[in-house]
């Protein structure tokens, strides 16, 4: 009878993971970049562009913009995840938010997006 | 009548085969989490430093007119390793101290206990691999609300102890994750097997169980349910469900849960509302956090010496007040209703959140 429980154990965990990785696989060859890798692809784009000015400008107050919009997003999420169980604390420095989002991504289940943007907006 | 006896060979075939079996499972398994490793993207840019964090807080009870006096204090670990691990801890130093007969001032003894110690293995954004004694993820309020500066009412809802195991934990591995399943909701999950374990205060039951959840971010709320199998004793099965709403035009937190089991069913309900809206003594008022909880409990088959023994209703109002990010005030006035007797529950005391880095806590 054990037997049957540890062998029901291991192959619900190999089809989670198999499943998971085949997933994820899928999702990294078809997901369109996400805003962070945007944001740092503009800001990125700005720097050769820096010789035409009007288009260097164009660029900073895309990043800028971006930036804003993600720090807005960041709150939202941060409010609407962590107000859920206690009071949403003020910010902590850079290295305490990251060990304290891992551990809330554990406990709370928080999504890797979600985490992301909480630990940018608790960090920026 | 004939005897049958075990065939030998049958038997070392049967070892054999399931040995075989075992293997290649470990093998997938281990070829499926490093494949996972390998496709995942590095989480964050920051290095995480480790921390000691947790709660503490002194607490007065007035149960049925005697006088507890309760000193607690919870500290958490947190030690990252590299970008996908962590292991956790959580222990908790507690004394209920009472005046005895004959003798002046308050006596008790100091608890100590290991409410967790777990290793977390985020294999990708879908899935954590966690493996240690773990708080059981049956319903919400044991995983999410228990800690003393998380809770809004300092008593425990009469349903806790159902389905959690003997001290609130679990002994063996767990596979959880969220994820967002739709633009308009995420997913939560959470499967987990549980050994049983004897040796006190890290003791826990043979069970396997699983909870899921869905989220709604644009409305705030989050249902979801819970399920478990006891795989000793009556081999029951226990089920919950949970809810979390938070209203978007107001300061209003809902929060609630049924269970049904063998060994009672019941559940609880509890409204919190910030005073922040309101238009005098702002300062005061925005600190300010009014809360009720309404529960019940319903005897089950089967007896349990956490749970009441007979049926009882129980309504709670509280008043909180945030000195602090991590301080606040909190106190409570319940009253508890069944055939044993009825009787009220006074509660006052200050809970304190603490978050020390152990390393150099700047930017990396």
């Amino acid at each position: 009878m054990r037997r049957h429980y540890i062998l029901a154990v291991m192959a619900t965990l190999t089809v989670v993971c198999v499943f998971s990785a085949i997933a994820q696989e899928r999702s990294s060859s078809t997901a369109p970049p996400s805003a962070t890798t945007a944001a740092s692809a503009t800001a990125q784009s700005a720097a050769p562009a820096a010789t035409h000015s009007s288009e260097s400008a164009t660029a900073a107050s895309d990043a800028a913009a971006i930036e804003r919009s993600l720090r807005l997003e960041g709150e939202k999420r941060f409010r609407a995840n962590c107000g859920r169980c206690h009071m949403p604390p003020h910010k902590f420095p850079p290295r305490v938010m990251a060990a304290a989002i891992r551990h809330m991504r554990v406990r709370a289940t928080i999504t890797d997006e979600d985490m992301r943007l909480i630990l940018r907006y608790m960090t920026q | 009548m004939p005897i049958t006896t075990a065939n030998p060979q049958a038997t070392r075939s049967t070892g054999t085969a399931f040995a075989r079996i075992l293997a290649i499972s470990l093998l997938l398994l281990t070829s499926s989490v490093s494949c996972l490793a390998a496709q995942s993207q590095s989480l964050d840019d920051v290095k995480p430093v480790p921390l000691l964090t947790g709660g503490a807080g002194f607490i007065t009870f007035f149960d049925a007119g005697e006088p507890h006096l309760v000193p607690l204090v919870s500290p958490v670990v947190l030690l990252p390793i590299g970008q996908r691990w962590l292991f956790e801890a959580r222990g908790t130093f507690e004394s209920d101290m009472v005046q005895l007969p004959g003798r002046s001032g308050f006596h008790g003894e100091i608890e100590k206990a290991v409410d967790y110690a777990q290793l977390d293995f985020i294999a990708n954004p879908y899935l954590t691999v966690t493996v240690g004694r773990f708080l059981t993820p049956f319903g919400i309020y044991n995983e999410r609300l228990y800690p003393i500066w998380i809770r809004n009412l300092q008593t425990d809802p009469l349903i806790l102890p159902i389905s959690i195991g003997p001290s609130n934990a679990s002994t063996g591995a767990m596979l959880r994750g969220g994820f967002k399943a739709h633009p308009q909701f995420n997913i939560n999950y959470a499967v987990y097997f549980s050994a049983l374990s004897t040796t006190t205060t890290v003791d826990s039951a043979r069970f396997a169980g699983g909870r899921a959840g869905v989220f709604v971010p644009k409305a705030r709320l989050e249902i979801g349910g819970s399920f478990q199998h006891l795989l000793q004793d009556e081999r029951s099965n226990s089920f919950g469900f949970h809810a979390f709403w938070q209203p978007n035009a107001l300061p209003l937190d809902i929060r609630g849960e049924y269970i049904h089991s063998k060994r009672g069913s019941g559940y609880w309900i509890e409204p919190a509302y910030r005073l922040s809206q309101l238009p005098f003594w702002q300062s005061a008022m925005r600190r300010t956090q009014i809360v009720a909880r309404l529960q019940q409990f319903y005897v089950g088959d089967l007896p349990d010496y956490n749970l009441p023994s007979v049926n009882t209703r129980q309504f709670e109002f509280g008043l909180n007040y945030y000195f602090i990010d991590g301080m606040r005030a909190v106190s409570s006035y319940g009253r508890q209703f069944s055939a044993d007797g009825n009787s009220n529950v006074w509660t006052v005391g200050l809970t304190y959140r603490f978050v020390i880095p152990l390393g150099h806590a700047g930017s990396d």
